[in-house]
């Protein structure tokens, strides 16, 4: 069968990948020979060979490859009977896969080299497979001779012998073969050098500053040599870093030509996949994709072609209605199926959409019960997104027919393994009669990517770029305050607004200030008013990946290195764009702590807020002042030694206020003698602790304490 | 029979064999009489008012606590995230992993560590810890005592050092938000 010139260029890409998978079949079909093995590695390995020759069908059939497809569909109809009761694979089945996989590979390759409508029907070659395999030594002889199987499969060799020239003529085509890890290799050392040039750029500020304190030292004419020859140094290292600048952008920008391309390249040929399956199964489907020239990682896009191909399957297959139905039930006769692609900093986010029936959770229920994938039991804890998350689970499958497009019970648990896989994650949402939405969340780390940098009382906050749509700055005609929440009239739409401070529990809620500047946020088509202290400017940077320990927290997608080696968290826009209920603050006890030492302020936090209250935390005696200007508070926690003001002096500022006089003030330090702890309560300390005592465990009952004795609501 | 040397140099060979095997004999007999303890390093260091140790194999780098990130909204024992080496890493409470409410001094030092599954993270640490050693017998009988991540071990001058096994520390304390190992 010829495969379409459109989808040609793709499948020399297709039989490198098919060789790959197909190594991997057959060392587990090696493995599910031998003897030995228990019942759960033998799942373990039946489920993966599952997925792996589905995998080889579905994307032969999006590449229009019908018989490779085909042949798949034979080895997966040879294991079925062994998936379902998982035992040591017998020799002879063992044979017939193999042979099978020689098949494939060889009419792949003959495709590849565009001999594909040259080759025989491949039915004559799998009947005879099927029935008559021969032993294992003689499969070896014949693929080795490269007769026999390959006979079948693929057509002679021209008789006409190939002249190779000693030295092929260079070329616009000629290039060189270099592997993936040494091209990931070159763009990681760019990223360092991306960073060096950022520190290299705070060097030359630094050294600027040192010629300017010079100069205000007053030894004008002793220094005048230095200082010129610094101002030389600073300009000459400004101008060097702007060059290296542009070595860095051009580096990056031609290694990023090499390692990534187009998403059409994947979506295109589902376009045409979408059309022969919705044929096949007397449906109509349009496919509209969004996005499609978002350039992406080759390798990440190589990994996501056969998910989306299980995505596309599926809508068609399950989601989508008949159109005498689509009809009945007021729908167009045609489906449409939606493919959203946007990438935001180092996140990539995947929608893939149907207007179909939508999943109904009490079939997904019974099936899943049928199917033994969950008991009845747990069934009755789940609510409606877990109950439609089992359609993830390994063994789920709707359909009560094995047909070559699913039933199989693979598809949708391998889609969510190859994203796990790839370190994101698959949802699904759906309305009943409405359709059904996939969201796939990657993280693409290659490279670096713009990052609003803001500011939020001390903390530093990026921003992916793309997701900021314009800054403002707040004006009271165009905010609407209500008693919960405050919108802004923004180009004729009424925006929730959102301060980023309140958001990430720094801080209690409050309208914006006049003035204060106001991003407009969007994400997945939503849009906020995000209210941040300050906007500090825009970077190009280096997204990482967060470390496992914080990798959960929904709020963060990565961090990047700022010049001075700090790293600066990078919020995720569709986290800012999520409505959240609002907690009811006022009704909890409220606590300050301000410390200039980073682990203590997080040990007190952790051990007040298990104790119920809402932790404010402020690194300095004057941030702490500021805090209490516009925040109110139960308790104050205050470190004695800190830099430029201590807690002696904060207490004094403190009782000084009329609203802080009786504040509860608790003391902690290292110093336990009698003389500091006197010395602390006549400051105006209510209570104080000793490092010692707070390791024992006292803070917070000293805290209930303090707060009782001074009529707070303890 | 003993062989009389003819030459010089005959009798200086001999010499030198005989002064070879009575040094070969001595050191035979010393390994007789003394078996040497199999010992275990580790990395010690206060915490309250009690001695931690953690395997020094495990440990990696010891850092100025500085350059750390807080991270809002982050589990209470992640204090913050810093750079390391390229990678970004957690630096985590260790106090806080343990249960605990906090050090007698504010902490100074980071401890890179290998959590035992091949990923670094920075713990807290009052000061650079100290290596040591334990018996390998006192640490391996403590293990088949211990359920938690601290086993307990007695120094031969019966001092009680509490060995941290990072493994199971970060497999306690994996998706779960559990603050107290032990």
């Amino acid at each position: 069968m010829p495969v379409d010139p459109m989808l040609q260029g793709l499948v020399a890409g297709f039989a490198v990948e098919a060789q790959e998978v197909v190594q991997k079949v057959t060392m587990d079909l090696l493995e599910l020979e031998r003897e030995g093995l228990e019942t759960d590695a033998l799942t373990r390995l039946y489920v993966r060979l599952g997925r792996h020759l589905h995998t080889l069908k579905g994307s032969a059939a999006s590449l229009g490859m019908q018989d490779l497809s085909d042949i798949a569909h034979k080895l997966e109809d040879a294991l079925a009977p062994l998936k379902a009761n998982p035992q040591k694979m017998p020799r002879p089945v063992v044979d017939i896969l193999l042979h099978g996989l020689d098949l494939f590979l060889l009419r792949a390759q003959a495709h590849a080299d565009g001999r594909g409508d040259a080759l025989p029907d491949p039915a004559a070659a799998l009947a005879q497979l099927v029935a008559d395999a021969p032993p294992p030594e003689e499969a070896a002889a014949m693929v080795a001779a490269s007769g026999g199987l390959a006979a079948v499969a693929a057509p002679a060799p021209s008789a006409e012998p190939v002249s190779v020239p000693d030295a092929l003529p260079e070329s616009a085509d000629a290039g060189w073969r270099v592997s993936s890890w040494q091209v990931t290799a070159l763009m990681r050392e760019v990223e360092r050098l991306r960073e060096v040039r950022l520190r290299v750029e705070e060097r030359g500020r630094e050294l600027e500053r040192v010629a300017v304190l010079l100069a205000k030292q007053g030894l004008l004419a002793e220094t005048a040599e230095a200082r010129t020859a610094l101002s030389g140094t600073a300009r000459s290292l400004r101008t060097d870093g702007e060059e290296t600048s542009d070595i860095v952008d051009a580096l990056e920008d031609g290694l990023k030509a090499i390692t990534t391309r187009p998403v059409r390249t994947i979506l295109d040929p589902l376009q045409r996949m979408v059309r022969d399956l919705s044929r096949q199964l007397g449906k109509e489907a349009r496919l509209s994709v969004v996005g499609s020239e978002v350039s992406l990682d080759r390798r990440l896009l190589e990994k996501l072609q056969g998910s989306l191909v299980h995505l596309l399957r599926n809508a068609v297959d399950h989601g989508l209605e008949l159109p005498a139905d689509r009809e009945r039930a007021g729908k167009h006769h045609e489906g449409a199926l939606t493919l959203r692609v946007e990438q935001q900093g180092n996140l990539l986010y995947l929608e893939a959409s149907d207007d179909g029936a939508g999943i109904d959770v009490e079939v997904v229920r019974r099936l899943a019960e049928q199917r033994g994938v969950v008991t009845a039991e747990e069934t009755a804890r789940l609510n409606e997104n877990q109950l439609r998350d089992l359609i993830f689970r390994s063994g789920f499958s709707t359909r009560t027919d094995v047909t070559d497009t699913s039933g199989r019970g693979v598809g949708l648990d391998a889609v969510r393994a190859s994203v796990e896989a790839l370190q994101g994650r698959i949802e699904v949402a759906s309305t009943p009669g409405q359709g059904t939405r996939f969201m796939l969340t990657l993280p693409t780390d290659l490279g670096s990517s713009p990052v609003l940098v803001v500011r939020v009382l001390e903390q530093l906050v990026g921003l992916p770029m793309l997701a900021v749509e314009a800054t403002q700055l707040a004006r009271a005609e165009s905010l609407r305050l209500g008693k919960r929440r405050a919108h802004l009239e923004y180009q004729g739409q009424l925006l929730s607004v959102v301060d980023l401070g309140a958001r990430l529990g720094l801080r209690a809620l409050a309208p914006p200030a006049e003035g204060q500047p106001l991003l407009i946020v969007q994400s997945g088509g939503k849009r906020v008013a995000l209210v941040v202290d300050a906007v500090v400017g825009d970077r190009d940077l280096v997204i990482r990946p967060l470390p496992s320990e914080v990798r959960d927290v929904p709020a963060w997608q990565g961090a990047a290195t700022l010049s001075r080696g700090e790293l600066l968290l990078i919020c995720r826009p569709d986290w800012l764009v999520t409505e959240t209920v609002q907690v009811q603050v006022s009704a909890q006890r409220r606590a300050l702590v301000v410390d200039d030492s980073l682990t203590a302020r997080a040990l007190h936090r952790a051990m007040l807020e298990a104790g119920g209250f809402t932790v404010h935390l402020a690194a300095s005696g004057a941030r702490a002042l500021d805090r209490l200007q516009s925040d109110t508070y139960d308790v104050v926690i205050c470190d004695l030694d800190m830099e430029e003001m201590d807690g002696i002096q904060l207490i004094a500022k403190l009782r000084e206020r009329p609203e802080t006089a009786s504040l509860p003030v608790i003391l902690v330090s290292a110093h336990d003698s009698s003389v500091a702890r006197e010395r602390g309560l006549k400051a105006g300390a209510d209570g104080y602790l000793s490092k010692r005592e707070c390791a024992a465990g006292r803070l917070l009952a000293e805290v209930l304490d303090v707060m009782s004795r001074r009529g707070s609501r303890a | 029979m003993k062989v009389t040397p003819r030459t010089l140099e005959e009798a200086q060979e001999a010499e030198a064999l005989e002064l070879l095997e009575r040094r070969a004999s001595r050191l035979r007999e010393q390994g007789e009489n003394t078996v040497e303890e199999a010992v275990h390093w580790i990395a010690e260091f206060p915490l309250g008012e009690e001695r931690y140790a953690l395997s020094l194999e495990s440990l990696r780098a010891a850092l100025p606590l500085k350059m750390v990130s807080p991270v809002p909204l982050s589990a209470p024992h992640v204090v913050g995230v810093l750079r390391f080496q390229g990678q970004v890493l957690a630096a985590l409470s260790l106090a806080s992993l343990l249960g605990g409410h906090g050090w007698r001094q504010d902490p100074a030092v980071l401890l890179v560590v290998d959590r035992g599954d091949g990923e670094l993270c920075a713990l807290d640490c009052e000061a650079i810890p100290r290596p040591t050693t334990l018996p390998m017998s006192a640490v391996e009988a403590a293990r088949v005592r211990a359920e938690g991540a601290v086993m307990e071990v007695f120094t031969q001058d019966r001092q009680l050092i509490h060995l941290i096994d990072l493994k199971r520390l970060f497999s306690a304390t994996r998706g779960t938000g559990a603050r107290h190992a032990r």
